[in-house]
């Protein structure tokens, strides 16, 4: 099967992420000084468990109404006002988990007020009400990718002629539910994420995050130029052991990003042969090209980390300095990795990927002058 | 003499993964468990076998990578299970 490849430049008129360490500004601030927002905390929340690295924005706790719900607030108010979800204002809400932990939540204690916000639907349909958005509101799901499928909808959407702005949404927060299930899978586990860091053992975070685009057609500074997907269908939790799925999504953004001179947010998460099939990929089709992950230290943010690290990597083009790879020592996976901060000068566009289970790859071009 | 502990693991490896046709007496102690068409086994299986074993035996499986060397075949189970179980010198 061949990747998709959609060149259909899309104008980025606003753009922010909420982590750990607060907005896009505040998370960048904290990269470039090599912070990590991961702490060890008890995997099942106040349950208890195995202390796990976390990078969470408040207590893990399973709320009613959620949690993550304020954060949530706090993003959307600063997104710019305008009639979303009527007609020619599509909202794309994406997420991994939506409010999964709390129908976990609710299998343990009956309380129906979990449902409210636990399924997709009723999750969106609760942030439709919140945000007073209209009818035209979109759910994308597709794990770890969710954010790219959003974006690139988005531009769909736009080159149809079928919508004037759009307004993509993401968001992922850590609950007991999902935290064990990682942990279940023995990948989140006692040690720290280093991202493409050779190692014994692998070993991921994961963190709270959302964040949101307005796309336009407008020529603004930052464009996104293209969109690659690609799912490998090879295995449920395994790449192609040859890396044949990173090459084909890999190849096909290069292609679109054929004469500029590029650095690469990778994946990264920690886990040790997908961190090695990503790197010497990424070597391969971009050659020369500095590699890096911030998943160590603000977690892998799951469905929304295409957006989070989007809205960090603008920040950093617009301040000209870009994160290293925080938490990653040599030896690594290749010499391609980055693992302190570079200056963003002398590259004139970014590649953004991000990759998930069953296989799905997603990578995006954002081109800047 | 058969491994008591070896027969017990295969026993549960037969009964957790609800494997067909195989009785707990055929698998080898040297048989690879995955990766191979005869038991045609996956990570899911053995995400499925990690959390019996550590329920049955009381242990911690700390990573993906110390799982995967453990559950190479029935003997480095076996080894593995000794080792970490209460009252081991090691």
């Amino acid at each position: 099967m061949s990747p998709t490849v959609d060149a259909l430049p899309t104008g980025l008129e606003a753009c922010d992420c909420l982590t750990p360490f607060g907005d896009a500004a505040a998370t960048l601030s904290a990269l470039l000084a090599g912070r990590r927002a991961l702490e060890f905390e008890a995997v099942l929340g106040a349950a208890g468990g195995d202390r796990v690295p976390l990078a969470l924005c408040g207590p893990m706790d399973e709320s009613v109404p959620p949690r993550w719900l304020p954060d949530l607030r706090r993003l959307v108010a600063s997104i710019p006002a305008d009639a979303w979800g009527t007609a020619r204002r599509p909202v794309v809400v994406t997420s991994s988990n939506f409010g999964v932990g709390s129908l976990y939540a609710f299998t343990r204690d009956h309380d129906d007020r979990h449902l409210r916000h636990g399924p997709p639907f009723a999750c969106v349909e609760m942030l439709q009400r919140e945000f007073t958005w209209g009818e035209n509101v979109h759910i994308l799901s597709h794990a770890c990718v969710s954010a790219h499928l959003g974006l690139a909808q988005a531009a769909r959407l736009l080159h149809a002629g079928l919508a004037d702005r759009v307004l993509v949404l993401t968001f992922d927060f850590v609950s007991p539910f999902v935290a064990g299930g990682f942990h279940s899978l023995k990948i989140l586990n006692d040690g720290l994420p280093a991202p493409f860091a050779v190692r014994e053992t692998g070993s991921i975070g994961l963190g709270d995050g959302a964040a949101f685009a307005v796309l336009s057609r407008a020529a603004t500074p930052f464009r996104l130029q293209a969109h690659a997907l690609h799912n490998e269908m090879y295995h449920f939790t395994a790449n192609r052991p040859d890396g044949a799925g990173f090459d084909a999504c890999l190849g096909a953004i290069a292609e679109a990003a054929r004469g500029r001179r590029v650095w690469v947010k990778g994946h990264g998460t920690g886990t040790l042969e997908a961190g090695r099939l990503e790197a010497e990929a990424c070597a391969r089709q971009f050659p020369g090209a500095p590699l890096v992950s911030w998943k160590g230290s603000l977690g892998h943010t799951l469905g929304s980390c295409g957006l989070v690290e989007l809205a960090v990597a603008l920040t950093g083009l617009r301040a000209a300095r870009l994160p290293g790879t925080i938490g990653t020592t040599t030896p690594c996976f290749g010499d391609n990795v980055a693992l302190g901060p570079f200056a963003a000068d002398g590259f004139d566009a970014t590649i953004l990927t991000s990759n998930a289970f069953g296989g799905a790859h997603a990578a995006m071009l954002l081109a800047h002058a | 003499m058969s491994d008591p502990l070896a027969l017990r693991l295969k026993t549960l490896i037969v009964q957790t993964l609800r494997l067909k046709d195989v009785r707990p007496e055929d698998i080898l102690d040297d048989e690879p468990l995955f990766g191979t068409s005869r038991f045609d086994l996956d990570s899911i299986d053995a995400l499925e076998l990690v959390l019996r074993l550590e329920k049955e035996f009381g242990i911690k499986i700390g990573s993906s990578e110390e799982s995967r060397k453990a559950l190479t075949n029935v003997a480095t189970l076996a080894e593995y299970i000794r080792h970490r179980q209460p009252g081991h010198g090691d």
